[in-house]
């Protein structure tokens, strides 16, 4: 573990290359440039408010819109990370093949990148809720704890796909696919208790979907002002934990041969 | 994981066998993965078979052969790229690699940036890079399109701004795949006398070619590979001839 933290030290100037590159190439050449970072959420935050606060009414909260995009730039995230990352590799393919350099810089760049423009865009519905619910409160302080376990499991769920998917390219399409139905089970458009009463199906949407925890935390914090559950606080940090972790296995399991096949 | 330690510059190669699957698409898919096997294809090509090679710091070796005979295939072990299906390769201090031309630069960016990068890629700090910067620029002899973005560049510009990066990194060991004959003649003289100047330095030199003259003119140790296993190894003076006499241009 030391060598890779030895690493991580000496390539620091590396992974702010990639970040850089990363944040200027996508949108290369465009007149909003960077600024497409921060349009496509808020775009897409406006039409599922429209389809889900308008349309279909699923779920009564007070400033509905508010409810929704707090929980909705946290999927926006993982869903962005997590398909960015899972090509990444093969797209940095002629580096890998030419460098001996560590390989986690390119997936954790481009998550890295992804949650800059999370916590801009966080900022943004943060400033909106607490203004017209004045929902500041001391345990505005524990949401940094939150916002570093939320980027520790993207990043460890990133670091798993990217390599997986060097290796079977089924696992971008696989992820292209759960992606939906995964998002429309997630509690951003309502809370488990909104549509059930039966306390088995809150409990299988609460605590079988790993993304639900950190939905509900930042929720709790932003949007009630209010301290996440104890329940819901210790699920957050054992999952990043566990995704981290796992996902860095998987990684230095893999990466050997990456040269190889990317 | 390495027992003895070794000087800069030093490599180490014992038994190194590598095999690689020759496939169009390199990535497995889901279905073979299931049922256990992969498509059909050519069977694996050795590229390298119990190769065992021992350089000492500030030699200069050239590797030739036919082509597939395991010969980028040795760099690439060499650069820590690929790693070995069995034995053991070890390598001493800063190890600067020349195996694709211009890949890894971002089209997208300046010459400038991607010598930033590529500065990064091989594990130096910003100030290392910028203090060299002004050396890479002259070198390459790119002037204003230092600032173009390089896909603009013509191919023998691309060999410039990489040879003229690779060049600047103070190397311990140079490692270079058949990337210089791209450029014009007046470069690759320049590029020779950059690499004799490294050499002089102490620095270790280990290169692809196929063309004689060129290892003639820079290694006093050439390594003939065929069929993964090592022919020959010794003085160019020798090695040279031996190469012809196996690949019959040797005009007899």
């Amino acid at each position: 573990m030391t060598g890779s933290v030895r690493d991580l030290l000496r390539y620091r100037f590396l992974f702010e290359q990639m970040v850089r590159r990363e944040l200027r190439q996508k949108y290369q050449g465009s007149i909003l440039g960077v600024a497409w970072y921060i349009v496509n959420p808020l775009v897409l935050m406006g039409a599922y408010y429209f389809l889900f606060g308008r349309v279909f009414k699923v779920a009564s909260h007070d400033d509905y819109p508010l409810f929704l995009m707090v929980g909705l730039v946290v999927w926006i995230f993982f869903n962005q990370a997590v398909l960015g990352a899972a090509p990444s590799l093969l797209d940095q393919g002629s580096l890998i093949r030419k460098a001996r350099f560590p390989r986690e810089t390119i997936p954790a760049a481009s998550v890295t990148v992804q949650f800059v423009i999370f916590l801009v865009v966080l900022g943004l519905v943060a400033a909106a809720t607490f203004v017209v619910r004045g929902t500041v409160g001391t345990s505005l302080l524990l949401l940094p704890v939150v916002l570093v376990a939320l980027f520790a499991f993207v990043l460890g769920f990133a670091l798993a796909v990217s390599v997986l998917h060097a290796f079977f390219r089924d696992v971008a399409p696989i992820l292209g696919a759960v992606l939906l139905p995964w998002f429309f089970l997630s509690p951003i458009f309502f809370e488990p208790s909104d549509i059930t009463s039966s306390s088995a199906e809150k409990a299988i949407l609460t605590w079988v979907n790993p993304v639900a925890p950190f939905i509900e935390a930042v929720r709790s914090i932003v949007y009630d002002g209010d301290w996440p559950g104890g329940d819901t606080l210790l699920y957050v940090l054992a999952a990043s934990v566990v995704a981290f972790v796992g996902g860095q296995v998987v990684f230095r399991r893999l990466q050997r041969e990456l040269a190889v096949v990317v | 994981m390495t027992a003895v330690a070794l000087a800069p510059g030093e490599i180490r190669l014992e038994h190194a066998s590598r095999a690689f699957q020759i496939r169009a698409d390199r990535g497995g898919t889901l279905k073979e993965l299931l049922l256990g096997r992969r498509a059909d294809g050519p069977p694996p090509v050795q590229a390298l078979d119990d190769v065992s090679l021992h350089i000492a710091p500030g030699e200069t070796v050239g590797i030739v052969g036919r082509n597939g005979a395991g010969k980028s295939s040795t760099l690439r072990v060499l650069a820590g790229i690929v790693p070995l299906d069995r034995g053991t390769v070890e390598i001493g201090g800063q190890i600067v690699s020349l195996l694709e031309l211009g890949a890894g630069f971002g089209r997208d960016f300046s010459g400038r940036e991607n010598i930033l990068l590529n500065g990064a890629l091989h594990g130096l700090k910003r100030e290392e890079i910028e203090a060299r910067m002004d050396d890479v620029i002259a070198f390459s002899e790119l002037g204003s399109f230092i600032d173009v973005p390089v896909k603009t560049y013509s191919s023998g510009m691309f060999v410039r701004l990489g040879f003229a990066i690779a060049a600047h990194l103070d190397a311990d060991v140079l490692l270079i795949d058949e990337v210089l004959a791209v450029g014009d003649e007046a470069f690759q003289r320049k590029c020779e006398r950059r690499i004799a100047e490294q050499v002089a330095a102490g620095a270790t030199l280990v290169l692809v070619s196929h063309d004689a003259a060129l290892v003639e003119r820079t290694c006093e140790r050439t390594v003939v590979l065929d069929g993964g296993k090592v022919a020959f190894d010794g003085p160019t003076a020798e090695g040279l001839p031996f190469y012809h006499r196996m690949m019959g241009t040797d005009g007899a």
